[in-house]
């Protein structure tokens, strides 16, 4: 029987876009299915008030893997980086603020306003980390070992790897490894003075994870978001999923939007296909999918096709919410005391370690930050055009709130959201609250109804390092799930979630390196 | 510390050996008097009456009851017919087995299954997304099992129209005097039999209702002991002697398939997915490494090893349930033992065992460990086809 | 030039004393120097008020090596444990939940909150059983060494490399999951009902500056399965006489086989020079040389108050100062005229064990939220044992001795470590206040009590900033790590100078493991 489609993806996200190119580009007959109106999912632009666009709800695009671009030439879709550098600014309510570039001799001239001393830290910090930045990307721009099968191939690629450690010297590699189960507020205390700076450094371990800064083991989440980045796209995300979507149809793979997949087919332990909302029938003899795994498995399959501890341990991957999304249109850039006139690209608030403990510890409980820490992007700031001359657009990562809000989620608790989120910005930016003309506010339970996350957890899944080294489960942490012809080529796969394209990227070669005929 | 029956009121009073164990928690008659050789006498020559209630049970009700029970179990339930009960076994994701028990289908959408252990969790794992509601009814019914040839003449004094036309592994509803009770025809004795099932709420008045009606009859309560000689004669396994639940294993190589314990028969393998199905279909094709078989233990070479030390054979009077090592003729270890018993009736002295697949034919001759004054010796044993023994009375 | 001592033992804790004993029993002079009065440390018996004898600190004895009772021969010298016979987790309503030795008891107990968990919980332990066959390797040898490039560290890497992959992903993937998962994430993936997983959850944070949800204190939990693999006796017991007998049969066994024993003996620092150590100074001035000095106290005392930063590399001395303490925790000691009477439950079989204020997992982890920010818990965890139930020796008849340990109680509260006396009596009263909740007219059968806080622990016992470990026992500060690489295998930068003490692999708790490993390593150094 010859099916219709080689392979059909669910998701028309970044990753299954990502997916859906490299296998079209390889010549396989492709078709991908987005359940919402428009391609891009965690990645894409919304209109969210008359005349005001979002950057995506992840907006940060410096993880995407260069070598994805180049292997799609993006570029020729219009894709490029941003050329300005674009410093975090890091406010404080009285005025004294903290710019930190990518540059480490520019942050350092910064820090050492604050301390000497955490300027000269500054430099080993950042030294340490260039260092050890090749062993952490090796690691996660490929596909991860089989450790179910530790084959002589599979050994050797990971005696290599060791090997690599190994080479880093031993007191490099003695400190990773006393490192990595270590909390951030533990291994940044041990080094730095200045609590804005602890904050500055810490706040991107925590985003998107269920954790504080005296949670063990969020070092690791600290060395990957400093080590995984490059420069980020001009136009962010959304400017990614144009590109991305340009090469597909360029490519010949078939775009099916505002169409959900509800079921995927199964017979005799073998993909068949995918059933679509109105019923209609799709075969494909690979089925890849993008969306969250626990949305794959729980949901689109019938429970009979899964081995129990299979979906026990599906059941109990984490993937519980803690970040809300806001969009928040501004009448103009708000004006930060220690840094008048200044627009800067990018805004990171909360103060000291334990102020962003004391955010964190509510959603525990299931309540949420009375002062929250915010991620702020200002896409404006490098495309204007994405509001009103003069305006301004703020995309808000607000940390920490949770999927299952004990009271429940409602119009009232909304609300409540927004406003501890603006009088927190309110309190580095005085008269900010004046600026606001509009709002949106998406909960974690939102994130979940829009974009099918489970647990509105935006890297589908908890980022712990159990789960990243067999991403999502060991039976499916190679992209091949138990099922024959079903794939996972989203966030829930190795290795994990944000705008990187390295999850579609690394299940397009495993798919292609499938034996057909089977 | 276990807790009572709901017939402790009753077998109390009758057990006056005092000797108890415990059964899952609760307090089990080991044998009412001293020996329990009467005991065992009664089920094969007249009738017996053995407290069952610590059996777990478990009710399923809905319209998806069958769908998840074949899930479940190796065995296809949705061909179960109704009034039908039948003998199952169920296993992990790996094929090994976890529990056998049984399946009585009550009505339409109603079944009861009946296991060693508990097994509440493992069920509703393997019911997510369906329509079915599974009960645990192992402390709300209690249950009677009355055994022995007479036991058919017992129960048609009380309810002839039920019990006339129950066949073997039948059930159907009763009424003992006004009592409502599920009868099936079945039993871990390998005799003619019933299992009574009742509501707590009744089970001293059907105790005492049944003893009433039993005495014309040579009806004797029967304690573990005596089910324990009969249910080896008859071929039966029990979990936790014979086998391990896999759940209970520390080490792969302790779990069993159920092509290892001669459950074979039990399994359907073409039909919709169920729990292990992949990993039995892969065990068939390369067929069992070992296979729980019958021995039957040379008597003459028995009796010799202890003339040696001018001693009659000594043998346990009660089964005996700790492994002993099988050998191949030549001394190589080829298996275990797991459990046996002198069996009164056939003079035999007999055993279950778990041996390599390559000396489960019948007739093969193997040798089995002894002890005799404190030595060890092996004397030869066949293995033999089970049951050792099978009245006709069973199925009639 | 002959020394009168091969080893000297600086502190007379229990592992400073097997260490004494060990070398004593392999022929060489040893004397061991302890700064109290009385011998053991933190495992002591100590009469703090006429009749009732208190195990003052350490209070259960888990995991006791049964190699060192046998090899020391313990139980002839004194040493007899006592199994605890349940888990007792009393709740505000109703009879709490009670784990006994009987299965099918515990299982009907656990049945009251949820039937799926009482299935589960036999499985459970299983898994947990497999595991601690694979952890028991690692407490019972010296850490493997993950960035030596010599041979038999590389095999021995290989091997726990190999075990971990045997049995396939799944196993790697459990061992992964307890070395980096929050004691209640990893529960959550067993069991429903929190009140059977706080109780359980509590082994994970016992003694560390950490929640039941903070990530990394599930491997923890695997503490309560290792004592059955070990054969000798049960997980938790009471030593018969209190925690000091332990201590006690050490030392008889020592001084059988020669060692001296000095009490009150306060050493002002070990002699250094050239980067050797030669002997000890004591606070009288007194100088007794030894070709070793082993130090049983803890690493930031051994370096930074014995040995001096002079004579230490400034890399040392930093990897000292980030050595984490951090002491979380007190203990109260009550003695008591009755028994207490605990809400819902009858009889005194429930008081056998091991009692544990652990109602929910969210109270355990607002317990922890308010020490992270300098204060002691307003209503703790207590772990609360009645000692007097089966070893009547230690109590007048009739009256009872009862321990309780508290968490948290935050070392550096936000007044200062040194501003704990004046909340002394306050942290005693929230601890009975907790209790009493459960408990009516538990008050009213105080007798005496007594009030040990972190600061307490640190100025009476040694113990750095009262952490009852010598150091967290966290990932990063465990195996290859304890107390700091590459000084993980009881040597130090200065020669001559061992640690023998919980700072050293495999750590805290009455284990005694890190004094023998400690000897075992010394003698064969050839350095005595």
């Amino acid at each position: 029987m010859s099916s219709a489609y080689d392979v059909a993806i669910i998701g028309g996200g970044h990753n299954g876009l990502t997916t859906a190119c490299l296998l079209a580009q390889a010549g396989r007959k492709v078709v991908i299915f987005e359940r919402r109106p428009q391609l891009g999912g965690l990645a894409g632009s919304e209109e969210f008030s008359p005349g005001y666009h979002s950057s995506g709800i992840l907006h940060d695009s410096s993880g995407v893997r260069p070598q994805v671009i180049e292997q799609l030439r993006l570029e020729s879709y219009g894709l490029r980086y941003d050329s300005e550098p674009r410093p975090v600014l890091i406010p404080r309510e009285d005025g004294r603020s903290l710019l930190l570039w990518s540059d480490p001799e520019r942050s350092a001239a910064e820090i050492s306003a604050h301390s000497q001393r955490d300027a000269k830290t500054y430099h080993q910090y950042r030294a340490f980390l260039q260092r050890i930045a090749p062993i952490l990307q090796r690691v996660f721009t490929r596909p991860p070992p089989n450790l179910a099968d530790l084959g002589l191939k599979e050994a050797l690629r990971l005696g290599s790897q060791a090997i690599g450690l190994r080479l880093l010297g031993k007191s490099d590699m003695m400190e990773l490894l006393r490192i990595v189960p270590m909390a951030v507020a533990d291994w940044l205390g041990e080094q730095f003075e200045t609590p804005l700076l602890q904050a500055a450094l810490a706040a991107p371990a925590l985003h998107h994870t269920f954790t504080g800064p005296r949670s063990p083991g969020n070092s690791l989440n600290l060395l990957l978001s400093e080590t995984l980045s490059s420069r980020p796209l001009a136009g962010g995300p959304p400017a990614l999923v144009v590109a991305l979507e340009k090469a597909a149809r360029a490519l010949g793979a078939e775009i099916r939007a505002d169409e959900a997949v509800e079921e995927v087919r199964i017979e005799n332990g073998v993909v068949k296909g995918v059933v679509l909302a109105d019923g209609e029938n799709v075969p494909a003899r690979v089925i890849a999918a993008s969306c969250h795994p626990r949305h794959l498995f729980l949901d689109l399959l019938s429970p009979r096709h899964l081995a129990i501890e299979f979906e026990q341990n599906i059941i109990n991957f984490r993937s519980r919410g803690t970040c809300a999304k806001v969009h928040l249109a501004l009448s103009s850039y708000p004006e930060f005391p220690s840094h008048p006139n200044y627009t800067a690209a990018r805004i990171r608030i909360g103060g000291s370690l334990d102020e962003l403990e004391r955010a964190f510890d509510p959603v525990k409980y299931g309540e949420m930050s009375e002062r929250p820490i915010l991620e702020i992007s200002v896409p404006t700031v490098t495309n204007p055009e994405t509001a009103p001359t003069g305006h301004h657009v703020f995309s808000i990562l607000v940390h920490f709130v949770p999927f299952d809000l004990r009271s429940g989620w409602t119009d009232i608790s909304r609300q409540l959201l927004l406003d501890r989120v603006v009088s927190r910005v309110e309190e580095v930016a005085p008269g900010f609250t004046d600026l606001v003309v509009d709002a949106q506010v998406l909960t974690p339970f939102d994130l979940e109804v829009e974009y099918g996350v489970t647990g509105g957890h935006l890297l589908h899944g908890e980022p712990a390092i159990d789960q990243l080294i067999q991403r999502p489960v060991p039976e499916c942490a190679g992209y091949a799930s138990p099922i024959d012809g079903l794939y996972l080529c989203g966030s829930g796969a190795h290795p994990g979630g944000g705008i990187t394209c390295a999850p579609g990227a690394l299940a397009a070669a495993k798919i292609l390196r499938r034996r057909t005929g089977r | 510390m276990p807790i009572a029956s709901p017939f402790h009121s009753r077998t109390a009073k009758l057990c006056s050996s005092n000797s108890w164990k415990d059964w899952a928690g609760v307090h089990a008659v080991r044998s009412y008097r001293t020996s329990h050789e009467p005991e065992y006498f009664a089920l094969r020559n007249s009738a017996g009456i053995i407290d069952v209630s610590p059996l777990f049970k478990y009710d399923f009700q809905g319209p998806d009851a069958a769908r998840v029970l074949s899930r479940i179990m190796t065995r296809d339930i949705e061909q179960l017919k109704l009034g039908r009960v039948a003998y199952v076994c169920w296993c992990d994701d790996h094929g090994k087995v976890l529990d056998d028990g049984t399946v009585a289908r009550l009505d339409d959408d109603f079944y009861r299954v009946t296991a060693a252990e508990p097994s509440l969790s493992w069920f509703h794992r393997l019911s997510r997304g369906s329509h079915v509601s599974i009960t645990d009814t192992t402390s709300a019914v209690a249950a009677l099992s009355l055994q022995g040839p007479t036991s058919r003449a017992i129960l048609l004094e009380l309810a002839p129209r039920e019990v006339e036309g129950l066949k073997y592994f039948g059930i159907t509803t009763a009424s003992l005097q006004g009592h409502d009770v599920w009868i099936s025809r079945t039993g871990y004795t390998g005799d003619l039999g019933f299992e009574i099932w009742t509501e707590n709420h009744q089970a001293e008045a059907i105790y005492d209702l049944l003893l009433e009606s039993g005495r014309p009859y040579g009806l004797l309560p029967v304690g573990l002991d005596a089910m324990d000689v009969s249910r080896i004669e008859a071929g039966y396994i029990m979990n936790g002697v014979d086998y391990n639940s896999a759940n209970h294993c520390l080490t792969e190589e302790r779990k069993v398939s159920p092509f290892e314990l001669d459950l074979g028969w039990s399994v359907n393998l073409d039909r919709e997915p169920f729990a292990g199905q992949a990993a039995l279909q892969r065990a068939i094709a390369s067929g069992p490494s070992r296979k729980l078989v019958g021995l039957d233990i040379d008597w003459d070479e028995l009796e010799l090893v202890f003339d040696h030390y001018g001693l009659p054979p000594e043998l346990p009077t009660a089964a005996w349930r700790d492994g002993k090592p099988v050998y191949e003729l030549n001394g190589e270890w080829i298996g275990q033992a797991t459990s046996g018993v002198w069996s009164p009736i056939l003079k035999k002295n007999l055993a279950l065992a778990q041996i390599k697949a390559e000396f489960a034919n019948l007739g093969t001759r193997v040798k089995f460990e002894i002890t005799a004054e404190y030595r060890r010796h092996s004397v030869s044993a066949t293995v033999v086809s089970r049951p050792f023994f099978n009245p006709a009375r069973k199925r009639s | 030039m002959a020394e009168k001592y091969d080893s000297i033992i600086v502190g007379g804790g229990h592992n400073g004393l097997v260490c004494a004993a060990y070398l004593a029993k392999s022929g060489k002079r040893v004397l061991v120097l302890e700064k109290r009065q009385v011998l053991g440390g933190a495992a002591v018996t100590e009469e703090v008020f006429p009749g009732f004898k208190f195990s003052t600190l350490s209070y259960v004895v888990s995991l006791f090596r049964p190699s060192i009772i046998r090899d020391l021969e313990l139980p002839r010298h004194g040493m007899e444990i006592i199994p605890l016979e349940s888990a007792f987790t009393p709740h505000f309503e109703g009879p709490g939940l009670c784990r006994w030795l009987d299965p099918a008891r515990t299982r009907r107990e656990i049945s009251r909150f949820s039937v799926k968990d009482a299935e589960v919980y036999p499985e459970f332990s299983v898994a947990m059983t497999k595991t601690s066959r694979f952890v028991k390797a690692f407490i019972d040898a010296p850490a493997p060494d993950p960035t030596s490039f010599a041979l038999p560290d590389l095999l021995q890497l290989l091997r726990v490399g190999r075990a971990l992959t045997k049995d396939g992903a799944s196993f790697l993937d459990l061992q992964t999951k307890l070395l980096t998962m929050s004691s209640a994430d990893f529960l959550d993936r067993w069991f429903e009902s929190d009140a059977l997983k706080a109780p359980m959850a509590v082994s994970g944070i016992i003694g560390t500056f950490l929640g039941v949800r903070s990530p990394g204190t599930a491997y923890v939990l695997l503490h309560h399965y290792m004592g059955e693999i070990d054969g000798a006796f049960r997980s938790w017991g009471f030593s018969k006489g209190g925690t000091g007998q332990i201590s006690l049969a050490c030392a008889r066994a020592a001084e059988e086989h020669g060692a001296e024993m000095r009490t009150g003996v306060q050493v002002q620092h070990i002699q250094v020079k050239n980067g050797r150590a030669s002997g000890v100074v004591l606070e009288n001035g007194e100088v007794i040389a030894a070709k070793t000095v082993v130090s049983n106290c803890d690493p930031a005392r051994t370096f930074l108050g014995l040995v001096g930063e002079d004579h230490l590399d400034p890399e040392v001395i930093a990897k000292v100062k980030r050595y984490k303490f951090r002491g979380s925790s007190g203990k109260v000691n009550l003695a008591v005229d009755r028994l207490p009477q605990f809400t819902g439950r009858e009889g005194t079989a429930h008081l056998r064990g091991d009692i544990a204020i652990a109602p929910s997992i969210e109270y355990l982890e607002r317990a922890y939220d308010q020490a992270k920010y300098g204060e002691f818990s307003s209503r703790p965890f207590i772990n609360m044992v009645i000692p007097s139930i089966m070893d009547p020796s230690v109590a007048p008849p009739g009256k009872h001795v009862i321990s309780l340990f508290v968490q948290y109680a935050p070392y550096h509260l936000a007044s200062g470590p040194d501003s704990w006396p004046q909340h002394r009596e306050k942290f005693g009263d929230t601890v009975i206040d907790t209790i009493a909740e459960y408990c009516p007219g538990f008050r009213d059968s105080i007798l005496h009590r007594q009030v040990i806080t972190p600061w307490d622990l640190e100025q009476e016992y040694g113990l750095t900033e009262g952490n009852i470990f010598h150091g967290e026992l966290t990932l990063e500060q465990l195996l290859f790590q304890r107390p700091m690489a590459p000084w993980s295998r009881y040597r130090t930068p200065i020669k001559n100078l061992w640690m023998c003490g919980s700072g050293t692999h495999p750590g805290g708790g009455v284990m005694g493991a890190p004094g023998q490993q400690s000897a075992t390593h010394l003698l064969k150094s050839g350095e005595i």
